[in-house]
């Protein structure tokens, strides 16, 4: 295991997190500043438009076995990853209290596939079914105890988005009557926002890691 | 183990109790202080003035022998809701010229050119400066308080005597074009009206054009005496837009134009002989506003709203002279204009007086001589009483006509402090009373004699007719003197806080929360050092996941949109945990059924909170795309009515089946198990009896109907009481030594379970099966997911976060029975349950099972299913008991913390926003139900602890309850719907309907 995390060193992983932000920017771009209050089911269908073949392709790429798996059975894990990355992000949205009625379902729908690229669809693509490597992902352990590089790529983003998302949340009962309360789409900045804390974070726990690594080693 | 070893640890569970009790008191009484701080109330008086009240009793002075004659024969008051003072007083008067200032030109030119007959007043209001209570004010005279006790059990109708009322019953037509909160407020006393609706904030224009419409045409008609023309574009715009705006400006230009044509109306009317020859014109504001618009509290800019009258005939000069205390200032265009300054507390009975009808009975106000003085008629030198020994000169003329005026007012104000002493709940102080009772008595012998002297000397003299001048002047201060030192008792009484016990209640809470935390501080500790030093480490993170939803809960106190959507956040925070337990179950690799199940009960409890917050907001919105409308409409109507009907009898079954089963089971003891299983099954039966004979879809014979109705109900809150007193019985001479503790503490909450459950269950109605579904899937979820927890962990202490699952789970199933924290979330069909007439105590602890059966009481009374250790590590019985003990002790110290930590921060809230406009509305019952349940917890605490002491306090605590209710009843029957209806409903329909951000500070 630990000779196949050497071969992703910080500067792939920083290049795929920065595709994965570039992704994003050109969602925002297309859409266009606002959109995503104006119009918040467009703007999340360019979301998804734009960052879904990034981040699938980049993951992928970055896949866990390459040798027993070729990229294109990793695309397709990743592509079955985001409709059940989906339905769970949604089931644990609703639970939480999102509106359901016909007039949030279109919005909820490509919400949830957001949510799924950035926490679903990665670690389908690196880990495919593998078990004990989801626990890993899910596990707070990797902010304390040195592991493999995907897993902070994965990891920290994930928690960041879900994080972000369950904070964003919090501004919508409030009496400001502003647009951006309602749903999605303070959720949706907030996943937005925490996504990138996220990068950020993995990329530092990389490095702080390297560190250690290379310390132990002299 | 050694002897002092096991004495050191009996005397550790039996100095248990006494803590409780300890916090239980200091809980009590901190709540006590507070709320004897915070609760203003003032109880309405349904006793009404009569035109034959002064003449038959002997009981009044001689000069004041019968009401004053009318003075004006018709008024037309134009009401600018929100009319801020610097509206209508010239820019002068102010250190600098605002942009909203001097757009009412109009009526500062007739100020400035006919100073006899034209005058603009300072009109102080009081506080709560809401337009309810502020009509409320200006039509009774009085002080109305958020809770106003009273009698009326629904409509926000006023029934303390009131000017409309007077008006009605003493034949003068009324006529009401404007603001629709006046027909709630007097549904039958209008000859004609013509209201709109003042829902809608946003929209400025829709009441100001109607009574646009009808206004003029009305002036130019005869079928009226009094013309109310209430405005509301102005309050509309300052909530939108703020005060420095635009369509603030342009709404008092329209107000300039509409003010030209009516007084050119009525000039042109008042012709002798014309229909206005003898009309008075009211411009005036209900309150003021701050700059951003928004009003309730008592700020200055508040307060201060003005009132500008006008008498198309000019009273003679010597009106000047009444006049004479105001401040004067020069005008833009260089004439001096005056203001006078009156309370609006004066404004009913000035009314009163001038249109010659009796006056309010529950008035205060001291009619006030410069607008009485502004009426023509006043200055007609009549005949009147006996004062008119002597020809007099028109000053002295009107000062005898007010002096009488005055005796009248002091009489009537005086005879509503005896009969307000008399009847209501809390009154004033002794002392001060006595002191208002001499002031009374002396202005009285004073008139008396002054009345003897001047007409002892038929053909006085120079100095004499001198004299009399004086004496009036004398007998107007007296009579000022006890009017004003009443009001301000009246105002202290009714008005102010009570800040220092205010803060002497929330120390002790703050106390309070402190001795619980430091206890379960101290408590962990101990069973930390006697268990594995390892599970510590174990237990921090369950630890801080329940802390922090803790403290979010209660941080979230500190808004009211959070307040409002208290049962959401509960909701939002429970599924939380969840979602972190099933987190925490992917982790260790083995989700269980109770996660999933728990999670789909959270989506149930999420959309039964929706139904029931949609019932609280006029937003129809919701509604409309929940599923189980979307459901009826694939049924239609018909069988969804059917399956309606059927549903709870169907889940009741279950639920009944559920009961009996764990009954049979649980419960050992022979004659204590047929009894409960007996008194279940009839009580549920009763139960399914007593809807079926309320459902349209049989027919039934009238006895059986009668019967269903009213003697099952009465069936199944007797076997409650009876099975309480049976197991109370049983367990103080039944022998349950031998049984193991375990056993013991399940018999106990079984027992009491069963003997509340089908008593809160009809309570609740039709939803009361489904929602005890509900709980009692909840239940179980944590009670397992507690027991898979204490297995993993091989711990066998309490779980901190099921605790703050049950108490979230409690919070959802109040909001989930459509319930919620205002005074008309009360279910007030759930006291009638049973019974047809109202009885305070009866009702009120009817009413309290019902609010908080299913979040209190039960959760409480079941507490002790967490604390059951499951997963037991030691063999030996003895030190089970210790572990199981120990951790009852400490489930319901945390429970406790948890209602006392809410409780705290409610009280914070509270107190810093007691001036906000939402205060009574939602802060404040919020309290009321936070308030109550510590004392349930802690005394259910004691319950659980002490042996047969413990049944006595159970009984204190039905008392308290009861105490606190009937306070709450009576308070929350009239302030809870007449004060939410325009509260709530002008700050719901500002902060949600139309999206205003009036609210927020």
């Amino acid at each position: 295991m630990r000779a196949e995390a050497t071969q992703i060193s910080a500067l792939t992983a920083g290049a795929a997190h920065l595709l994965c932000f570039a992704g994003l920017a050109a969602a925002h771009g297309l859409a266009g500043r606002g959109a995503l209050v104006s119009d918040p089911a467009l703007a999340l269908r360019l979301l998804v438009v734009c960052e879904a073949p990034i981040v699938i392709a980049v993951f992928s790429y970055l896949r866990r076995d390459a040798k027993s798996c070729s990229f294109f059975k990793a695309v397709a894990r990743g592509l079955i990853g985001l409709p059940v990355g989906a339905f769970l992000n949604a089931f644990g949205a609703i639970v939480l209290g999102a509106p359901v009625g016909i007039k949030y379902w279109i919005a909820t729908i490509y919400w949830s596939l957001v949510m799924s690229l950035f926490t679903f669809v990665p670690a389908a693509c690196v880990f495919g079914a593998s078990k004990i490597d989801w626990q890993n992902v899910l596990s707070h352990s990797i902010y304390f105890t040195p592991t493999d590089v995907e897993n902070y790529m994965i990891s920290a983003p994930c928690h960041g988005a879900v994080l972000g998302a369950w904070l964003g949340a919090w501004p919508m009962p409030l009496d400001w009557e502003r647009p951006w309360q309602e749903w999605p789409i303070c959720v949706t900045y907030g996943a937005l926002a925490g996504y990138m804390v996220g990068m950020v974070v993995s990329l530092v726990l990389m490095t702080v890691h390297k560190r250690r690594v290379r310390a132990k080693a002299d | 183990m050694s002897p002092p070893a096991s004495h050191r640890r009996r005397s550790r569970l039996l100095s248990w109790p006494l803590l409780f009790v300890a916090i239980l008191a200091v809980h009590s009484l901190a709540v006590y202080l507070f709320t004897r701080g915070f609760l203003l109330t003032r109880t309405e008086l349904d006793l009404h003035s009569s035109r034959d009240d002064l003449s038959p009793q002997g009981n009044v002075s001689p000069g004041c022998a019968s009401w004053p004659p009318a003075a004006v024969d018709r008024l037309v008051i134009v009401v600018l809701d929100a009319l801020r003072f610097d509206f209508v007083a010239p820019s002068t008067f102010f250190s600098e010229k605002q942009p909203w200032m001097d757009k009412l030109q109009v009526l500062q030119k007739l100020a400035a050119d006919e100073k006899n007959s034209a005058r603009i007043f300072k009109a102080l209001a009081d506080p709560p400066t809401t337009s309810l209570q502020r009509l409320k004010a200006l039509t009774t005279g009085g002080l109305p308080t958020f809770i106003d006790v009273g009698n009326s059990f629904g409509a926000p109708a006023i029934v303390e005597d009131n000017i409309m009322h007077q008006l009605a019953k003493n034949g003068k037509r009324v006529v009401m074009m404007g603001d629709d909160t006046w027909i709630q407020l007097y549904p039958e006393h209008f000859n004609k009206s013509f209201p709109y609706p003042s829902f809608n904030v946003k929209d400025l224009d829709t009441v100001d054009n109607g009574v646009i419409e009808h206004l003029l045409p009305s002036l130019h008609k005869n079928d009226w005496d009094v013309l109310i023309a209430h405005f509301l574009g102005v309050d509309h715009a300052g909530h939108i837009f703020g005060v420095d705006s635009t369509p603030m400006i342009q709404k008092l230009e329209q107000y300039n134009q509409i003010l030209e044509g009516v007084i050119d109306t009525l000039r042109s009317l008042s012709k002798p002989g014309g229909t206005h020859e003898n009309t008075l014109l009211l411009v005036m504001g209900d309150h003021g506003q701050t700059l951003n618009g928004d009003h309730g509290g008592g700020t200055a800019e508040e307060v201060e709203t003005s009132l500008f009258a006008w008498s198309p005939r000019t009273p003679p000069d010597a009106v000047l002279s009444v006049l004479d205390d105001s401040s004067c200032n020069v005008d833009l265009h260089g004439k001096e204009v005056c203001v006078s300054t009156m309370q609006q507390l004066d404004f009913a009975v000035t009314i009163s007086a001038l249109l010659g009808i009796p006056f309010p009975f529950g008035s205060i106000g001291r009619v006030n001589p410069e607008l009485y003085a502004l009426s023509t008629r006043t200055w007609v030198n009549q005949r009147m009483g006996t004062n008119a020994c002597t020809s007099q000169d028109d000053l002295e003329a009107w000062m005898g006509r007010y002096t009488e005026v005055l005796c009248v007012n002091c009489w009537q104000v005086k005879r509503y402090i005896d009969q307000y002493s008399a009847t209501s709940v809390i009154g004033f102080p002794l002392e001060d009373l006595q002191h208002i009772t001499d002031l009374y008595s002396r202005a009285q012998e004073n008139w008396s004699a002054s009345l003897i002297t001047t007409c002892s000397s038929e053909t006085g003299s120079q100095e004499k007719v001198e004299g009399k001048g004086s004496v009036l002047l004398q007998q107007i201060d007296a009579y000022n003197d006890f009017l004003q030192s009443f009001a301000k008792l009246a105002r202290s009484a009714w008005t102010e806080f009570d800040l220092w016990s205010m803060g002497v209640g929330l120390l002790l809470m703050i106390l309070s929360v402190i001795i619980q935390a430091s206890t379960l501080v101290n408590m962990n500790t101990i069973s930390q050092s006697s268990d594995q030093k390892s599970s510590g480490s174990r237990i921090i993170p369950r630890f801080s996941l329940a802390f922090a939803l803790v403290v979010i809960r209660a941080a979230s106190f500190l808004s009211n949109s959070y307040i409002l959507a208290e049962g959401r956040v509960a909701n939002f925070l429970l599924a939380t945990s969840c979602i972190t337990s099933v987190w925490h179950s992917v982790l260790k690799g083995n989700i269980s059924i109770e996660d999933l199940v728990f999670l789909l009960l959270n989506i149930f409890t999420r959309f039964g909170i929706e139904v029931g917050m949609s019932k609280q907001l006029p937003a129809p919105t919701i509604t409309k795309d929940h599923p189980v409308s979307v459901i009826c409409k694939i049924l239609g109507v018909n069988s969804c009515n059917i399956l309606l009907e059927l549903f709870p009898i169907i889940s009741l079954a279950f639920v009944a089946y559920i009961m009996l089963k764990c009954l049979s089971r649980a419960i050992c003891q022979r004659f204590l198990k047929y009894f409960l299983l007996c008194g279940t099954m009839v009580s549920y039966l009763s139960i399914a009896f007593h809807w079926a004979s309320e459902t349209t879809l049989f027919s039934h014979a009238g006895t059986v109907q009668e019967f269903g109705r009213s003697l099952a109900p009465c069936i199944v809150y007797a076997i409650g009481g009876l099975s309480l007193a049976i197991s109370a019985f049983s367990r103080i001479f039944g022998p349950t030594v031998h049984l193991k503790m375990n056993k013991r503490i399940i018999i106990l909450s079984a027992v009491m379970l069963c003997s509340w459950s089908p008593t809160i269950l009809i309570l609740l109605g039709r939803q009361g099966p489904f929602v005890a579904l509900i709980s009692m899937t909840g239940a179980w979820c944590i009670v397992k997911l507690q027991q898979k927890h204490q297995r993993e962990s091989e711990l066998s202490v309490a779980d901190p976060v099921s605790v703050i699952q049950w108490s979230l789970l409690a919070v959802c199933l109040f909001y989930l029975t459509g319930h919620w924290c205002t005074f008309d979330g009360l279910r007030y069909g759930a006291a009638f349950i049973g019974f047809d007439h109202f009885h305070i105590i009866r009702q009120g602890f009817l009413l309290s099972i019902d609010t908080f059966g299913v979040s209190h009481i039960l959760p409480i009374l079941s507490l002790p299913f967490i604390a059951i250790v499951w997963y037991n590590t030691t063999s030996k019985d003895n030190e089970l008991k210790d572990v199981i003990l120990n951790n009852i002790n400490k489930v319901l110290l945390m429970y406790g913390l948890i209602t006392a930590i809410t409780a705290t921060l409610t009280i914070i809230c509270v107190a810093i926003q007691r001036r906000h406009l939402m205060v009574w509305g939602l802060f404040a019952p919020k309290g009321g139900a936070h308030l109550r349940a510590p004392w349930t917890c802690s005394l259910q605490v004691g319950k659980r602890i002490g042996d047969s002491a413990a049944e006595g306090r159970r009984k204190q605590q039905a008392a308290r309850k009861i105490h606190g209710w009937a306070a709450w009843i009576g308070t929350g029957r009239e302030g809870g719907e007449s004060e939410m209806h325009a509260t709530g409903k002008r700050w719901s329909s500002a902060a949600h309907t139309t999206g205003v951000r009036n609210t927020e500070d």
